[in-house]
C-alpha cells in the first residue's frame, strides 16, 4: 500500500464519519433529552448529559395526563389492518397480472402502473369529502379504507417477482386439481417470502409514518395515531422538551428495529424501484 | 391477447379487490376534486355549486401565490444539495473500504423515520433558547422564527434526511459501471477529475433521472416536517408551501372549493414538472452498458 492510498482512505474515513455523527446526532441528543427529569433540563445546560438517567417521562407519557397508551395501540390495528388487506389483495392482482392471460391486461396494468403518479395533496380532499358522504369521518374505517384494497406499488414489485416463478411449478400444482387460491396459498406465497418481507417493512414503515391522512380524517383522542398524538403533544406542550422528546422516542424506536433486522431485504427494494 | 373464459374469470375475480381499490380511492378523487372546485363547502353544512367563483378566488389569493413561490425555492434549495451530498457519499461509499455497508445503512436511518416526527425533533434542536445547536454553538439564533433563516432552515431538515436515501440509488448506479470503463479511461491517461466529468456523470444519468424526477416531485409535497418545524406557514408565511396551503384553507379556513382548485392547480403542475424533465433527458444520449 503506497503513502497516498493510506492518506485517501483514511480521508475517505474521515468524512464518512463525519456524515455518521452528523447522521446519528440528532437521535443521540433527542434521546439524551428524552431520558432527563424535567427539572434538570430546566435547571442545567442543555448540552449536559442526563444525571441520573430517569425513565420518568415514559411514566408520565403512558399515564393518564398524556395518555400515550391509545395512539399507540390505534396505529398498531391500524397498520395491522392495511398490512393484511395489502398482503392479500396485492397477491392476487399481481398474480393475475404475472401468470393468467385474459383480454384487458396490458391496458389495465397500464392504469395501475399511471395511479402511481397520483399525489396524496390531491386526493386529500376529494377523499376527505368522499367519507365524510359516507359517515365515515373520526372512525376506524375511515382510516383505514383507502390503503385496503392493495397498493400498485405493492403490485407492481409482486408482478416482478411472481414472473420469474418457474411455470413447471405451477403446472404441477395444476396437474394436481389445485385451485387458484391453493396455488397461491401453497407454492407461489412460500417461494416469494423475501419480497413478502420487503414488503412487510415497507407497508409497516409507510403507514406507521403517515400523518396527513390521519391528521385531516380524526379528531380528538379517540381514533389518533401516533404521529398526530405527536404533532398535538408538541403544540400543546410547546417548550416540555423532556416529555416531547420522550414521544419521538417512542415513535421512532420500533421503527428503527424493526428496520435494523430486515434492512438488507428494504435497501434492496429501494434501489430497485424506490418506493412510494 | 385471448384468454380461455375459465382464466378470464379467475383473473377478473383475483383484480376484483384493487380494481375497486385503484377506482374508488386513487381515479375517482381526481374527478371528485374538480367538482369540489366548482363548490362552496365549509366541511359540515350543505354544499353549493358556484361554477368558477373558486377559481377566481383563488387566482386572486396572494397566499396562494406566495406559496407557489416559497415551493418554487424550497425544491430548487432542496434538490440539488441533496443530489450533489448523495452523490458525494454515493462515491466515498463505493471505495470499497470495509464498513461501507454499515454507514450506508446508518445514512438512511433519518429516511426510515416519521419527517412529522423528524420535524419535531429538529424543532427542539434549532429552539431558540433551550435547542441543542444554540447549546452547541453558544449564541442564540433564531432559526426558525427569523424570516430569513426559517426557509433555509427547513430545507436543511429536508436535505438531512433525503441524503442517505439519495447515496443509495447513486451507490446502485455506480456498481452498475463495469470497471473496465474506468480502467480504460485511466490508461488513456484522464485524471480523476476528467473521469468523473467525461466518464461517471454521463454513465449515472439513468439514476439521476431517476433521482431528480421523484425527488421534484415529493419536494413539491413536502408537508408533514414543515408543518411540525413551522406552524401556519412560519413567520410572515415564508415556509408557506403549497401543500400546507391547501390543507389550511381546507382545513382551518374550511374553504373546501378554493383549496380544490389549488389542489388541481398543484396537480397539473407536477404532471407538467414530470413531462418537462422526461424531455429534457430524453433529449440527452444515455448509454447502455448492458451489451
Amino acid at each position: 500500500m503506497t503513502r497516498s492510498s493510506v492518506l485517501r482512505d483514511a480521508a475517505t474515513y474521515l468524512a464518512l464519519g463525519a456524515g455518521a455523527l452528523l447522521t446519528l446526532a440528532p437521535f443521540l441528543l433527542s434521546l439524551m433529552t428524552a431520558v432527563k427529569s424535567p427539572l434538570q433540563f430546566a435547571s442545567q445546560p442543555t448540552l449536559q448529559p442526563p444525571n441520573p438517567v430517569t425513565g420518568e417521562n415514559f411514566v408520565e407519557l403512558f399515564g393518564s395526563r398524556f395518555g400515550f397508551v391509545t395512539p399507540i395501540v390505534v396505529t398498531a390495528q391500524v397498520v395491522a389492518v392495511i398490512l393484511v388487506g395489502q398482503l392479500v389483495f396485492s397477491v392476487f392482482a399481481a398474480y393475475a397480472f404475472a401468470r393468467l392471460r385474459f383480454p384487458g391486461r396490458d391496458a389495465l396494468f397500464w392504469v395501475y402502473l399511471a395511479t402511481l403518479m397520483v399525489p396524496q395533496a390531491v386526493t386529500i380532499i376529494p377523499l376527505y369529502s368522499m367519507m365524510a358522504d359516507l359517515g365515515l369521518r373520526n372512525t376506524f374505517w375511515g382510516l383505514v379504507l383507502p390503503q385496503l384494497f392493495g397498493s400498485p406499488y405493492a403490485i407492481f414489485l409482486l408482478r416482478e417477482y411472481f414472473r420469474g416463478i418457474p411455470g413447471d411449478l405451477l403446472d404441477a400444482a395444476k396437474l394436481d386439481g389445485a385451485g387458484t387460491l391453493r396455488i397461491l396459498r401453497h407454492v407461489v406465497v412460500p417461494v416469494s417470502r423475501p419480497i413478502l418481507a420487503t414488503l412487510t417493512v415497507i407497508t409497516v414503515v409507510t403507514h406507521w409514518n403517515n400523518f396527513l391522512w390521519p391528521l385531516v380524517i380524526t379528531t380528538g383522542p379517540q381514533w389518533q395515531v401516533i404521529t398526530v398524538a405527536t404533532a398535538g403533544l408538541q403544540s400543546q406542550y410547546n417548550g416540555n422538551w423532556t416529555i416531547v422528546m420522550a414521544a419521538t422516542t417512542v415513535a421512532i424506536l420500533p421503527l428503527l428495529v424493526l428496520f435494523l433486522v430486515f434492512q438488507r431485504h428494504v435497501i434492496r427494494s429501494i434501489t430497485i424501484t424506490g418506493f412510494r | 391477447m385471448g384468454g380461455r373464459p375459465r382464466e378470464t374469470r379467475i383473473a377478473y375475480l383475483l383484480l376484483a379487490p384493487s380494481l375497486f381499490g385503484v377506482a374508488v380511492f386513487l381515479v375517482l378523487p381526481i374527478l371528485v376534486v374538480i367538482g369540489l372546485g366548482m363548490q362552496r363547502w365549509d366541511l359540515i353544512g350543505p354544499r353549493t355549486f358556484v361554477g368558477f367563483d373558486n377559481v377566481v378566488a383563488v387566482a386572486e389569493d396572494g397566499r396562494f401565490a406566495r406559496s407557489l413561490l416559497v415551493t418554487a425555492v424550497f425544491v430548487a434549495v432542496v434538490i440539488p444539495a441533496q443530489t450533489v451530498l448523495g452523490l458525494g457519499a454515493a462515491l466515498l461509499l463505493n471505495r470499497g473500504l470495509r464498513g461501507s455497508t454499515f454507514f450506508r445503512v446508518l445514512y438512511v436511518l433519518p429516511w426510515i423515520c416519521a419527517p412529522l416526527v423528524i420535524g419535531v425533533v429538529w424543532r427542539w434542536i434549532l429552539a431558540p433558547t433551550d435547542g441543542a445547536l444554540n447549546a452547541l454553538l453558544g449564541r442564540r439564533v433564531e432559526w426558525l422564527a427569523d424570516p430569513a433563516l426559517a426557509l433555509p432552515s427547513v430545507a436543511a431538515v429536508s436535505v438531512w434526511t433525503q441524503v442517505g436515501y439519495v447515496a443509495l440509488f447513486f451507490v446502485a448506479g455506480l456498481r452498475a459501471i463495469p470497471p473496465s470503463v474506468h480502467e480504460a479511461a485511466v490508461l488513456d491517461g484522464a485524471g480523476p477529475w476528467q473521469t468523473f466529468r467525461r466518464i461517471t456523470l454521463p454513465l449515472l444519468r439513468p439514476t439521476l433521472f431517476f433521482v431528480l424526477v421523484t425527488g421534484v416531485i415529493s419536494a413539491f409535497q413536502t408537508f408533514d416536517s414543515v408543518y411540525a418545524l413551522t406552524p401556519k406557514g412560519g413567520p410572515q408565511g415564508v415556509t408557506d408551501v403549497v401543500a400546507g396551503r391547501i390543507y389550511f384553507e381546507a382545513f382551518e379556513s374550511r374553504a373546501v372549493g378554493q383549496a380544490a382548485v389549488m389542489a388541481v392547480v398543484l396537480f397539473v403542475l407536477l404532471v407538467v414538472v414530470t413531462v418537462a424533465q422526461q424531455r429534457w433527458f430524453s433529449r440527452r444520449t444515455t448509454y447502455d452498458l448492458s451489451t
